[in-house]
């Protein structure tokens, strides 16, 4: 069964600005003795993307993220997905994890669309044989036709958007990662998109989705969370996280 | 920051049992390069084959060697040494390269360490075909000693991935030193002996040879071309660095390899 466990999670990016240069680390090693620098913090400066984050998940569980920009929805998706280990406290991962951040990772403009579906697949953790057998299921989706053999930088934008929805919705998801920013199109093919996604999320065991939609949230997620400068500050039922972010909007406002 | 041995040892398993996707992404680096052209990447090898051809008749001449022997010691040395090369400084790019999928997902980063070594290696056997065709003019006698290649050819790359490993980081986090390092080997192709011979450097600065990381590394691949055994000293020279090396590798690698996705 799988579970997601954040546990106190803190996440600190590092920024290197002038002194990311390997000359200015020589000279600070070097001229350590001679040239004094202020303390800790002047040598290096972080920023604080994440503070304190708890949450414990397991099967069934969807969660909705809600924030605004800059809250810290985006980093959090990817310290859940393992890309970021973070910088306190841990997270604990049990079962297959698919981060949709982009529809296409690897995607290349010079390869086929047959070639892109293989690469992005192997990528989204697909084996080879999983992928031919999901191709046919990716032809159809994005109807894309004989276009398939050709140079997906051939592809006018939607068709492009259809490929890469194609492909990133026919995997198999235990923990599933969803940013917001998937789907898009004409009103057809959005009506379609949210189909699969509907179906996608169905087939995944847990699902963590970042979103500055509330609509949305109310839509897919039973639980939810509200981040603000990188901290949760309400956390519980869908509408009662939502009534905060409201309430939190009209002060701003 | 803690070393995290047993990640990095996982990484680098995983990564390498990932071989259908590194192998992919080598192959397709490749096919990318030459993508509308005629040759593909055989333009690599004939622009490798008419330099040889044309440096090596010349040089020959100047130094009044005998063409037979001097092309194909040329060919032999200057092969390993384009792969050796190119591999470490596209051995430099191979993280900050990868920021999209790094960003995006959560793999092993020796995969992407796999992918420049085999990306050099095919480059290495399409060029190979330059030497076959000097070896055939200039009748490089194959010996049983010429079975030597494959361990060589084994113990070369086994040392490219530690290094791409270490530069790589490296370079993730300091960039000049890709810069550094194009700098180094431009200069190093001429101290090595690549254009020379041994013989040719006399007494006074054979340390240059002798203490060459470089020189025994590409000596191991090429003597075994030429139909002979490497000197015994070259094998335990890049044995020895193979051990250190891994060892300096994973100890970087298990200590700031969860920091490349903040260092990109």
């Amino acid at each position: 069964m799988a579970s997601l466990v954040v546990d106190n999670v803190t996440v600190d990016f590092p920024i290197y600005g002038s002194q990311k240069t390997f000359r200015h680390a020589l000279f600070a090693k070097t001229t350590g003795g001679f040239i004094r620098r202020e303390g800790d913090n002047n040598e290096r400066v972080s920023v604080r993307a994440l503070e304190n984050i708890s949450f414990n998940l397991s099967h069934g569980d969807r969660l909705g993220m809600i924030g605004h920009n800059g809250a810290g929805k985006s980093t959090l998706l990817r310290v859940c997905s393992g890309v970021y280990e973070p910088t306190q406290g841990t997270v604990k991962i049990d079962g297959k994890v698919s981060p949709l951040f982009s529809t296409s990772p690897g995607l290349d403009g010079d390869d086929s669309g047959y070639e892109n579906i293989q690469t992005c697949g192997m990528f989204l953790g697909m084996t080879p044989e999983e992928i031919v057998q999901k191709t046919p299921e990716i032809e159809e989706f994005s109807e894309l036709g004989d276009y398939l053999s050709l140079p997906v930088r051939t592809y006018s934008t939607g068709m492009l958007v259809r490929l890469g929805f194609g492909i990133a919705t026919c995997i198999d998801p235990e923990i599933l990662l969803l940013d917001e920013g998937l789907g898009a199109g004409d009103a057809r093919f959005a009506e379609r998109a949210n189909k699969r996604v509907d179906a996608l999320v169905e087939r995944a065991s847990i699902l963590v989705l970042a979103s500055h939609s509330d609509a949305l949230i109310k839509a897919m997620c039973n639980k939810a969370i509200l981040l603000q400068g990188g901290r949760i500050i309400a956390q519980g039922s869908v509408d009662d996280v939502i009534k905060e972010y409201h309430q939190l909007n009209q002060s701003v406002a | 920051m803690q070393p995290q041995y047993g990640s990095a040892l996982a990484d680098f398993i995983e990564g390498t049992l990932g071989w259908r996707m590194w192998g992919r992404l080598g192959w397709l680096d490749i096919k990318r390069r030459y993508r509308r052209t005629m040759i593909g990447p055989f333009w690599t090898t004939l622009s490798l084959g008419i330099f040889i051809l044309t440096l090596g008749i010349m040089w020959a001449h100047l130094w009044k060697q005998d063409a037979t022997t001097y092309l194909p010691f040329l060919c032999s040395g200057f092969l390993v040494w384009v792969m050796v090369s190119t591999t470490l400084i596209e051995g430099c790019a191979v993280f900050f390269s990868a920021e999209g999928l790094i960003k995006q997902l959560r793999f092993p980063y020796s995969m992407l360490v796999w992918s420049v070594v085999w990306r050099n290696v095919i480059v290495f056997f399409h060029n190979l075909i330059v030497f076959l065709l000097v070896g055939l003019y200039a009748g490089v006698s194959v010996t049983w000693s010429t079975l030597l290649v494959v361990p060589g050819l084994l113990l070369l790359i086994l040392n490219s991935l530690w290094m791409v490993i270490l530069l790589g980081l490296i370079c993730c986090r300091f960039r000049d030193i890709q810069q550094v390092m194009s700098s180094i080997l431009q200069l190093s192709m001429f101290v090595t002996p690549i254009f020379w011979t041994t013989d040719q450097l006399g007494k006074r600065l054979i340390s240059l040879v002798d203490y060459n990381f470089l020189f025994h590394v590409v000596d191991i691949v090429r003597s075994p071309l030429l139909g002979k055994a490497p000197s015994l000293w070259s094998w335990v020279f890049v044995g020895v660095v193979t051990f250190f090396g891994w060892i300096a590798a994973l100890m970087v690698f298990s200590r700031f390899r969860r920091r490349i996705s903040y260092w990109i």
